[in-house]
């Protein structure tokens, strides 16, 4: 079905993606992501010796600050904070350095839509900036369900107001391999067809959900391919000395 | 995107990798001993990368990720600048820019005995060498070499130290000598102390000079050689 979107996008088209790390001279990671026209600065200082009060010595620990463009910081900041950490925390190792403590500060320069999986974007690049041990990247996307039904992908803030409900997915990133395909497969599936975080707000029947599941994960390898790539290149050309 | 499904390791040994990507099967490589160094970890018969980097191999079993970062991963052997921050009964705690602080016994020195312990105010640089790097544990340095000589162990006075990213650490500290080292020495003389957790104090008789190869490091971080060169003589056209 042809959508007609302010921007002359098609459905499933992303706004051009722009990433660079290693911005900040002193955090230890650091990374600016932008999708269009949100923008999202992530800082990373870590690991630190000592966990926080109530938490497990023998991993390492988290923290996530949220910093909103403008005003006091409230209800809504505090549940990126959490969706946030509990995201890395999952594609973190955390037995590497035990007793150890990683802040991520994550400063929202211009939000234009699709704000919290830029910030998981950010935050997943910092820490590679940083060298915090991972298991994969984790690559975030935004999906909405229009009135109508049909589903477009990265919506702008306008877009994003319309719609009657919109899911934020976190998928792995697609990994390289020298193991034959096949092999890499969790329960007779590939690693890639995993989903880290799902955040719902609105109505939808489970049949979109899983539609937009299916629209998120075909985006996710555009991504991974766009970290890969930015990757490499920014590995080629050694970083500025801090 | 090409799908690089080989089963050859080769095709990965200097190539970027991504945290999550296979890098090594061990299932094809029965009976051999593998080493395998920072940045990689083992998940049954799968070697995966936990960094993004370079994936290196040393002839004739070792195999690690070199990258650049800003914080220090402790290993033995490693020579580095710490700096003091607290003195315990029997240590001193000393930061090395890693996630955990260095441990300096107090008797870590040449003829250490308890009636001569070094007293060390908090900031003194040192440098020293990691005798012990255990998961978990804090590092436990030393003021000697392995043979319980000085050896040009210990507090560094005077000189100015500034901070560098590992990655430039270890090129300064690589043969050939690193040519902006070669550079400055040509027509400079001054004392250079490297830290491989990305630490680096330079002494000389006079502030500029101190001032010009400080600058002359920080700013060689991303140039060729050839560019590092030009670099250096530019900066020195300028002061004389």
């Amino acid at each position: 079905m042809e959508v007609d979107r302010e921007d002359g996008r098609s459905q499933n088209q992303l706004r051009p993606l722009a990433c660079s790390r290693n911005i900040l001279h002193r955090a230890h990671g650091s990374a600016s992501w932008s999708q269009g026209d949100t923008k999202v600065l992530a800082a990373v200082y870590g690991p630190k010796a000592g966990t926080k009060k109530n938490e497990n010595p023998e991993k390492a620990c988290i923290e996530v600050i949220w910093k909103p463009k403008t005003g006091q910081i409230g209800k809504p900041e505090k549940e990126y904070e959490m969706i946030l950490e509990r995201t890395l925390e999952s594609i973190c190792i955390l037995t590497v350095n035990p007793n150890t403590t990683t802040s991520i500060i994550v400063q929202v320069v211009n939000d234009d839509g699709a704000l919290l999986p830029s910030a998981i974007n950010a935050a997943c690049m910092a820490l590679v900036d940083a060298g915090i041990p991972m298991k994969h990247l984790a690559v975030a996307i935004c999906c909405c369900l229009a009135k109508s039904g049909y589903v477009i992908l990265d919506p702008t803030k306008l877009e994003e107001q319309k719609m009657k409900a919109f899911a934020y997915l976190v998928f792995p990133n697609s990994v390289r391999s020298v193991l034959p395909e096949g092999s890499l497969r969790v329960e007779g599936e590939p690693i890639e067809n995993g989903i880290i975080t799902s955040v719902t707000h609105g109505i939808m029947s489970v049949a979109d959900y899983f539609y937009c599941l299916e629209r998120g994960r075909a985006a996710s390898v555009k991504l991974s391919d766009f970290l890969r790539r930015n990757l490499q290149q920014q590995s080629t050309d050694s970083s500025k000395a801090g | 995107m090409e799908n690089k499904q080989s089963s050859s390791p080769a095709s990965f040994v200097d190539s970027t990798v991504v945290p999550g990507d296979v890098v090594l099967d061990l299932s094809s490589m029965t009976s051999q001993t593998i080493k395998l160094g920072g940045g990689l970890r083992q998940d049954c018969d799968a070697i995966s990368a936990m960094k993004a980097g370079t994936l290196r191999f040393s002839k004739p079993n070792k195999y690690w990720i070199e990258s650049s970062q800003k914080r220090y991963v402790p290993c033995v052997e490693d020579t580095i600048l710490g700096i003091v921050v607290d003195s315990k009964a029997d240590n001193f705690l000393i930061d090395i820019k890693g996630p955990a602080m260095g441990f300096l016994p107090v008797l870590a020195f040449e003829g250490g005995t308890r009636r001569n312990i070094p007293k060390f105010e908090v900031g003194t640089l040192l440098y020293l060498r990691v005798v012990k790097a255990n998961f978990g544990m804090n590092p436990e340095l030393s003021c000697t070499d392995a043979s319980g000589k000085a050896a040009e162990f210990g507090p560094l006075k005077d000189g100015y130290m500034f901070e560098t990213s590992t990655g430039l650490s270890r090129k300064l500290l690589s043969s050939p000598t690193c040519p902006v080292l070669e550079a400055l020495g040509k027509k400079l003389s001054f004392e250079i102390a490297v830290g491989l957790n990305g630490r680096v104090w330079v002494n000389a008789a006079s502030p500029d000079t101190i001032v010009v190869v400080a600058n002359a490091i920080m700013n060689s971080e991303s140039l060729s050689g050839a560019q590092q060169i030009i670099m250096v003589d530019h900066l020195l056209k300028n002061i004389q």
